[in-house]
């Protein structure tokens, strides 16, 4: 068993001492170490100055905030800062030549963002969604990106993501350890991508006494393309998700929806597990996992349950597991042959923002009428939730504005009310959505950018 | 998007030149104050007021000081006397509020920093601030915001602007809009947080501070501290953005410094990004008032302005922004009026174009309403109020292109494209809207001074204590003394951001470019005058010339007097008493940068999502030094006056003035995807009156008058009518 945290530095593998604390964040260890390109800006993964890309031993790069990591979670990994492009790199020079930086704090972020998009393809826009710049109109920083090239780089030669143990920092690597690991410290903090998590490490500064980290458990590792759906395991990135949806039609009408879940850097690290651990009213993936009948696995020593989506989420921020579980995976069923899968969000600001109200909509068809509708709203009720009489509103009925504005009537939500929304401006948010369904439905544009 | 991608030099217009510093930045190279590394630094972390208005009966320390690492901890029982109290800004010093740094049991506001902590990590420190215990006895009923009943009005009588009668003219108007609307608290949120790092060699000071003006730092810091100013030197070469938070001297800065001097090592302070929303001024919420009176052919025939900006118990602070409202349009009654309302609140302070902003939204909106009364295209409501005389005082503009501005975004925007009626162009669920304002800026300068040195080598180098906050300070210092010599720009180096250089205006107010440039002016004209080379020689005799001076280098000192400003300001330069002046401020002419700002937005029929399409804002602001750092300026400008009329909003707790969305989560800037198409047009503009340099400045006329564009847009696609900042979708329901 490992008890030195080993990484690869810009290329360079590193063995750090064994005092280093595992819950310093990259971001304090960084610029300890005098690599101070990567900047502070919020130390919640608001802002992306801090951004530096994971390099996967397949080539793929992964933007994080490295305010939210911390040292423990990047064991195995390959981290690359703006110090490791080198001066004369193309991305950087591209950016400097479009004049696409002012005062140049966000900059060391967005050369990472970008360089990371080199390779990954994608949307500019929602390849920067996560790197605020308050000087530049963001304008420059878009022509800069349209001028620049993957610059083939190799990725360094990987590491083993094996088992490990830094002081109170537990990294396991199979499932039983996880589990028997869980028994005997059910007060350790459950850590997965540490979005949620992280702020406790970033913005509190707080280094708790017994951490469980999941992310290299093998059993979770991974989105699983079945015949009959998506095996999403607990330690698999909304980046991965995404990926697995982009890759088959079936779940495509997801992709727009994932991608306005945080930025590129939380997708690289935040989880579907997390969000159900969390289990915040506006969490994004739960009303899609809600539409589609998800499954949610989780095991602790004694056995394995098998739990409808609708019965893990038992309150506002609570859900059904018991102290010993942990989520192992999420299956999520495939959408049968021509129905029709639709994920609707609104915020106030279209990106990087968290929902006011979110909607996922399954609905089967039968002789040109809806057969059955499974419509699942975010932000509406303490937890994400099913609206039965909204479902039986559009049953027997073609899916056009009409039904759909029925179906808004229908509405059993008494939200509540903050500043992100009123009551009644939260109501009239979730009809709108619905409404929206009889665009995409029709195939019209439906999208804030058509 | 296809060509160059930015313009080039035009009619008065120099070359666009790359960013000096630009490869420092892209490369990670650049070092920011937080990022000098200090051998044997503590690490300091502020502990906030988390009560409203209130006393502080007592502190227990004693978890805090258990953390393992604490070394020091400041509260207003252990500093004594360490600071003075000092004037603030408004009063004539240099701090940005008039609070004594610890000074007292007292508390004034919510977030007002009680306490320090010092440890050997910024981990403990944060640990222990957290576990400060602290007594109060909170005020039953703090005032905490322009609305709240206990919040105290005056009426600044100074700030009142008046000619004819408006009274009589109004009430005889054939055609009147009466209307009100409201502003937001606002914070500048630069992406750099507020850091500070003091270190002392024996009784010599140096600190290390994001700063647009080293010198308030330097010299309001002697006077806190008693020490002479001589022994302080502040540091700023890179500012991670500013917009107004940076300007003065703000409470942090003498904490570090007595904390390092009591531990005999250096101090790291970096207040966190919540903290940092009470560590500075911000723009404050305002309430206005406009009316105003036209004959049915759009001629303004009364105009009243009255603006209510909220300030703090401590210091009477007011943007005043009324006062160019009043003079924008020919109209012959006029009436201008500003008022304080003081809460229980920090003290505000100045934010990018901060009366302009405020005030321009609702004169611009107010505008739009009679337009659309009339049944008149709001363009040539602005041109039939056009004029060259500003209507007050009857003195003339130094240059004023206003509607040539209009004139080339319409062409550029399509705007003749545009059907009139209110929810009249579609398309799909989306109503689209189009809408304009005017914006201007006063032109502005201060006193300032720079050291240009020319080498034998050909080389040259200058000087000056401006700073660089990413709007190209350093390239344009590099460039006006590429040009007035003739030495290629690639053998020209800069130093500034540093006190121990040739003082210059405190970076704010647009003022910085005009100022310096205008010293590095002097400063050429000394060295050519003094190598007895004509103005338009080439390089090499220019280099011949120092060669046969004998002399290793030649260097001059040029000082440049801002107009307005007495012989007998110019040694205040020299005490960090360097500010802007311009504007309407003259008693012989007025001084403005103007624009036009054209918007396209899109709202949603169900979901009221407002997306904002493309916007185009053409600007004349007389001579552009650099049109590539100041295209650059203008679009990073309208992209806030985007998130101003759309997001950005700092929201007031009801019960203790708390800002409840301090983050940047929910404090929301604008976003890449916020923005589809943007453009900001120079204008060629000839101004030889406005200072030696020819220079309006460009750093804030960009943010001005988007907000009522956008508003004017609103009404366009929707026919509602919103007053008050930031629109929301509720709003649109
Ligand atoms: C800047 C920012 C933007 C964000 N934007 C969004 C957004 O748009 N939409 C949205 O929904 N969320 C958003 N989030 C929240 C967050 O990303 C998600 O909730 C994410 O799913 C959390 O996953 P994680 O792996 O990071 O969880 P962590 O922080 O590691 O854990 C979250 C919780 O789940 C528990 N947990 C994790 N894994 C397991 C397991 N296997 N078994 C048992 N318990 C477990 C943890 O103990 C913890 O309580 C954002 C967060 C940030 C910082
Ligand atoms: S510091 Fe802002 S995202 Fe990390
Ligand atoms: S250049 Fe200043 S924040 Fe982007």
């Amino acid at each position: 068993m490992n008890d030195q945290i080993r990484l690869v530095l810009n290329g360079a593998p590193r063995t750090l001492p064994p005092h280093q604390s595992p819950t310093t964040t990259l971001l304090d260890w960084l610029r300890a170490e005098g690599l101070t390109g990567a900047k502070e800006g919020c130390a919640e993964g608001d802002c992306g100055a801090c951004t530096v890309v994971l390099e996967g031993a397949d080539g793929a790069r992964t933007p994080v905030n490295a305010c939210l990591c911390v040292l423990g979670q990047l064991h195995g990994r390959a981290i690359r800062t703006v110090e490791g492009l080198g001066p004369q790199h193309t991305v950087p020079r591209a950016l400097a030549e479009a004049d696409a930086t002012q005062c140049g704090f966000c900059t060391p972020g967005i050369v990472m963002s970008a360089w990371a998009h080199t390779r990954e393809g994608g949307d500019p826009h929602e390849a920067l969604a996560g790197n605020l710049c308050r000087c530049t109109g963001y304008r420059p920083i878009l022509d800069a990106m349209a001028r620049m090239q993957d610059d083939g780089a190799a990725p360094p030669a990987p590491m083993v993501p094996d088992s490990a143990k830094f002081g109170g920092f537990h990294l396991p690597a199979s499932l039983d350890e996880a589990l028997a690991l869980r028994a005997v410290r059910p007060e350790a903090l459950v850590l997965m991508g540490g979005t949620d998590l992280g702020l406790r490490f970033s913005e509190h500064r707080e280094h708790p006494a017994q951490v469980l980290c999941l992310l290299n458990v093998a059993e979770m590792r991974g989105v699983e393309v079945r015949p009959t759906g998506l095996r999403i395991g607990a330690a698999a990135s909304y980046a991965e998700w995404l990926r697995a949806c982009r890759a088959d039609a079936a779940w495509a009408p997801l992709v727009p929806y994932l991608a306005r879940l945080g930025s590129r850097q939380i997708r690289g690290l935040g989880t579907v597990a997390g969000n159900l651990g969390t289990a915040s009213p506006i969490g994004d993936a739960l009303p899609v996992l809600l539409a589609l009948g998800a499954v949610v696995e989780v095991a602790q020593l004694r056995g394995v349950r098998h739990i409808p989506v609708g019965e893990f989420l038992t309150g506002y921020r609570r859900n059904a597991l018991v102290p010993e579980e942990l989520i192992v995976a999420i299956h999520l069923p495939r959408p049968p042959e021509g129905a029709f899968l639709a994920a609707e969000k609104l915020s106030r600001r279209h990106d990087q923002d968290i929902s006011a109200v979110s909607l996922a909509a399954l609905i089967t068809f039968e002789d040109g009428v809806v057969r059955e509708a499974r419509l699942a709203f975010g932000g509406m009720d303490a937890t994400a939730r099913r609206c039965a009489p909204a479902e039986a509103a559009l049953r027997g009925r073609p899916l056009d504005d009409g039904a759909l504005a029925g179906a808004g009537q229908a509405l059993d939500f008494a939200p509540m009310a903050d500043w992100r929304g009123s009551a009644e401006f939260r109501m009239e948010a979730a009809r709108g959505l619905l409404r929206r369904l009889a665009l995409r439905h029709a195939g019209l544009p439906a999208e804030i950018f058509a | 998007m296809t060509g160059p991608l930015f313009p080039q030099g035009g009619p008065n217009m120099g070359q666009p030149a790359p960013r000096y510093e630009g490869r420092a930045k892209v490369t990670g190279e650049a070092r920011y104050p937080s990022d000098v590394r200090l051998p044997r630094t503590a690490h300091a972390c502020l502990h906030l007021s988390r009560i409203g208005r209130g006393t502080i009966r007592g502190f227990d320390l004693t978890a805090a000081r258990a953390v393992h690492g604490v070394i020091d901890i400041l509260t207003h029982e252990t500093v004594g006397d360490a600071i003075r109290q000092t004037p603030a800004i408004y009063q004539g010093g240099y701090t940005s509020d008039s609070l004594l740094p610890l000074g007292s049991a007292e508390i004034a506001h919510w977030g007002q920093p009680i306490a320090m902590v010092v440890a050997e990590t910024y981990e403990a420190a944060r640990e222990a601030a957290q576990r400060i215990v602290v007594t109060t006895a909170p005020h039953p009923s703090p005032a905490v915001d322009i609305n709240a009943p206990g919040a105290e009005t005056r009426a600044l009588e100074p700030m009142m602007v008046q000619a004819g009668d408006f009274d009589a003219a109004y009430a005889a108007g054939p055609i009147r809009i009466d209307a009100r609307y409201t502003t937001p608290a606002q914070h500048q949120n630069p992406m750099e947080l507020f850091a500070t790092q003091c270190v002392w060699e024996g009784d010599r000071l140096t600190v290390h501070e994001p700063s647009q003006y080293v010198n308030s730092v330097k010299f309001g810091l002697a006077e806190q501290l008693g020490v002479p100013a001589d022994n302080i030197r502040v540091i700023s070469t890179h500012v991670g953005g500013a917009f107004g938070a940076k300007g003065f001297l703000t409470q942090r800065t003498a904490l570090v410094a007595i904390a390092a001097r009591r531990l005999g090592r250096p101090v790291k302070l970096v207040a966190t990004r919540e903290q940092g929303f009470t560590v500075s001024g911000y723009r404050a919420e305002t309430r206005q008032h406009v009316q105003l009176a036209a004959t049915r052919d759009g001629r303004l025939t009364a105009l009243r302005h009255e603006g209510w900006e909220l300030t703090s118990r401590a210091d009477t602070v007011a943007m005043g922004g009324a006062s160019m409202t009043t003079r924008l349009y020919a109209c012959p009654n006029i009436l201008g009026r500003v008022n304080t309302v003081a809460a229980d609140r920090s003290t505000p302070g100045f934010m990018r174009a901060p009366g302009e902003v405020p005030y321009g939204f609702a004169l611009e909106t107010a505008l739009d309403e009679l337009a659309d009364r009339l049944g008149m295209d709001p363009v040539e409501l602005r041109r039939v109020n056009d004029t060259q005389t500003e209507p007050v005082g009857g003195l003339p503009y130094t240059s004023r292109s206003l509607m040539r501005c209009f004139d080339v975004a319409a062409a550029t925007f399509g705007w003749s494209g545009r059907s009139p009626r209110p929810g009249s162009m579609r398309e799909g669920d989306w109503l689209i809207g189009w809408g304009c304002a005017s914006a201007y800026y006063p032109a502005q300068a201060g006193n300032s001074a720079a050291r240009v040195r020319l080498t034998a080598d050909g080389t040259a180098h200058v000087a000056s204590a401006g700073h660089e906050l990413g709007q190209g300070m350093t390239t344009m210092m590099a460039q006006v003394a590429a040009e007035e010599l003739g030495v290629p720009l690639e053998r020209v180096t800069v130093s500034l951001g540093d006190s121990d250089l040739p003082p210059a205006v405190v970076n704010g107010g647009s003022a910085g470019t005009a100022s310096v440039a205008s010293a590095i002016m002097i400063a050429c004209d000394a060295i050519r005058a003094r190598l007895g080379v004509p103005r338009d020689a080439p390089y090499a005799a220019l280099r011949a010339a120092v060669a046969a001076s004998g002399l290793a280098f030649v260097e001059e000192l040029g000082e440049a007097r801002a107009h307005g400003r007495s012989p007998e300001s110019l040694p205040d330069m020299y005490r960090g008493r360097a500010l802007p002046l311009g504007g309407v401020e003259l008693p012989d002419r007025v001084q403005f940068a103007m624009g036009a700002q054209f918007v396209e937005l899109r709202i949603h029929r169900w979901t009221r999502e407002i997306r904002v399409r493309r916007a185009v804002g053409a600007f004349a602001a007389g001579r552009i030094i650099n049109p590539r750092t100041s295209h650059s300026q203008l679009l990073g400008g309208m992209i806030w006056g985007i998130g101003s009329a759309l997001h950005e909003h700092t929201d007031i707790d009801q019960r203790n003035a708390a800002y409840t969305n301090a983050n940047l989560a929910d404090y929301l800037v604008p976003v890449h995807a916020d923005i589809s198409e943007i453009q900001a047009i120079l204008v060629s503009e000839e101004d030889r009156l406005v200072n030696q340099a020819g220079v309006k400045g460009v750093g804030e006329i960009g943010v001005v008058g988007v907000a009522a564009a956008i508003s004017n847009a609103v009404f366009h696609a929707t026919g509602r009518r919103l007053r008050d900042l930031p629109i929301k979708l509720e709003h649109l329901l």
